[in-house]
């Protein structure tokens, strides 16, 4: 016999070999191995990592990194700030929030917390700083100027102004 | 390669023995029990039932392709109902869920949009440049999540090449159904041109994806969003796109498969399709055509349903690269003259061997994963009907 058909049959008894083990051992060393090359969901989905907790007494504001959008991404730089929890935010909110950390606030956001979970927000942003563009009566229509519930908390994302 | 008569009778092979087939799909059956079969699992009894329903299933089909040497029909059973049924399963539990077929901003934001196949090749340049996947799920998560999902679709394409599209798709069966309902087509003369379509859509959004930073195909054009998930119209360009969705699924899935009994959106248009096309590179599993038997008939040109066929691949004695290994040129050939194929060996010399090493690892595969599809779409109807 000679060597490629050799060599053509052990490949085919290979590939039904990674068939019987896909399922008990192949799935999860490949997802493993997936996971292993660190990558990440675009920010933009994400609202980017969290850098900074405001405590805000019985409730709280996440502060996220900026986020850039990429090429002709047709969204615009934001910050996302996110309320929580929702069981503990009051009825209406109205918040002067330092999102830079120098100790000034950059922005109003001022919402009413509706207690359905379904019922529609609306945001608006009071520019305090040129650097954040103000918002008037925002829903979901963009992920760069947006407020939304997931979870337990209330997203906001203010749009950055041009530098 | 040179193949003598002895090799292989020109006349069809007769049925093969009960017993002879029935240990032959043994294997197929103790494999479907395994994976449907654990009493000690906490699902609920309707999903037990269907789970024994689709191993039987399964098995039974396995049986009838070992007893009639036929592969194409009895695949094409099993993938049309994968594609009636896992949208079936789907909806359903996108409607348990979130009460809606469109996903919300919030879904996408929280990550839970599950993962679909059909991105990956738009993926994969961002990721390449950048380490940033475009596509708002979460990368570990559960069974949808983007690492899972990555790594079935390698050990599926590891196994079968582009016999992803014949056995695993849970999309083409619809156009499967579709253009099996008429009996002879309507529309025969198709531009051999529009073979070439898939690749240039491939090209277009893999560069689109990567200038927007949007999976494009999926955000636009991706026809089976119309009876899976989309994104929930919030505006104007929402709309269009769902009308697009609608219109694409229309065109392609049903009205263009109807006329000419040819999957037209695998064919014509479908990326994914022309990118797992390059792994029938790596794939050991092939068809291959004696080029002494053949007349050539062109008969299998025409049963090819997805194009895979031409008057020059027939004379080089092969099939063209977007081959997705369904088994309908080698059921239709008169001559017996289109033959399963390992790489490295005689052409013609038991292809029957080759057959089976190939359906026994494919159908493995399949009763996985569209198998467990098949499951989840059976538990619904039951879910409704008991």
């Amino acid at each position: 016999m000679k060597l490629r058909p050799i060599l053509g049959y052990t490949a085919a008894g290979a590939t039904l070999l990674v068939a019987l083990l896909t399922p008990f051992l192949l799935m999860d060393s490949f997802s493993k191995g997936f996971i292993a090359l660190g990558m990440h969901v675009d920010e933009v989905y994400t609202g980017g990592p969290k850098v900074r907790t405001i405590p805000m007494g019985a409730y709280s504001i996440d502060v996220h990194r900026p986020v850039y959008p990429h090429m002709l991404q047709s969204e615009k730089p934001f910050v996302q700030l996110d309320w929580q929890p929702v069981s503990a935010l009051p009825q209406h909110i109205s918040d002067a929030v330092d999102i830079d950390g120098d100790g000034q606030p950059d922005v109003r956001v001022s919402f009413d917390v509706p207690r359905d979970p379904k019922a529609p927000l609306h945001v608006d942003v009071d520019s305090l700083n040129p650097r954040y563009e103000a918002v008037q009566h925002a829903g979901k229509e963009k992920y760069s100027r947006l407020i939304v519930r997931v979870d337990d908390a209330i997203l906001v994302r203010v749009p950055l102004g041009k530098p | 390669m040179a193949t003598d008569a002895r090799i292989l009778p020109l006349a069809r092979p007769a049925p093969r023995g009960i017993l002879r087939s029935l240990l032959l799909t043994l294997p197929i059956l103790l494999w479907s029990l395994l994976m449907f079969g654990n009493p000690n699992s906490h699902a609920d009894r309707l999903s037990h039932i269907s789970g024994a329903i689709t191993a039987l299933f399964m098995t039974v089909l396995f049986f009838m392709m070992m007893r009639t040497h036929s592969t194409y029909r009895w695949r094409r059973i099993f993938f049309v109902s994968l594609g009636i049924l896992f949208p079936i399963g789907f909806i359903h539990n996108l409607f348990v869920m979130r009460g809606s077929m469109g996903i919300p901003i919030e879904e996408m934001i929280a990550g839970r949009t599950p993962f679909c196949f059909m991105p990956i090749p738009l993926l994969i340049l961002p990721a390449a440049f950048t380490r940033t996947l475009i596509f708002p799920g979460s990368i570990a998560g559960n069974s949808h999540g983007i690492a899972a999902m990555v790594a079935l679709w390698l050990a599926l394409t590891l196994v079968m090449g582009k016999g992803w599209c014949s056995y695993a798709c849970f999309f083409g069966g619809i156009e499967e159904g579709v253009a099996a309902i008429p009996p002879r087509a309507k529309i025969r003369k198709l531009n051999p041109r529009l073979r070439y379509l898939p690749w240039a859509v491939l090209l277009a959004m893999v560069l689109l994806s990567l200038a927007i930073y949007e999976p494009a195909y999926c955000m636009w054009l991706c026809p089976f969003k119309a009876v899976t998930e989309y994104v929930a119209a919030r505006n104007t360009i929402g709309l269009v796109q769902n009308v697009i969705f609608v219109l694409l699924f229309a065109g392609l899935v049903i009205v263009l498969p109807f006329l000419t009994k040819k999957r037209t959106q695998c064919s014509w248009f479908c990326p994914f399709g022309a990118f797992q096309s390059i792994f029938n590179k790596i794939s050991i599993f092939e068809m291959r055509i004696d080029k002494e038997r053949c007349k050539p008939c062109l008969v299998c040109q025409n049963a090819c349903p997805n194009l895979s066929l031409s008057k020059e691949s027939i004379a080089r004695g092969e099939t063209l690269l977007s081959c997705m290994k369904c088994g309908a040129c080698v059921d239709a050939c008169p001559r017996q003259a289109v033959v399963w194929h390992i790489k490295g060996t005689q052409i013609a010399w038991k292809p029957e061997r080759a057959r089976l090493m190939f359906l026994y690892a494919a159908w493995a595969m399949a009763i996985m994963f569209g198998g467990t599809i098949i499951a989840q779409g059976i538990a619904t109807i039951l879910h409704f009907v008991v």
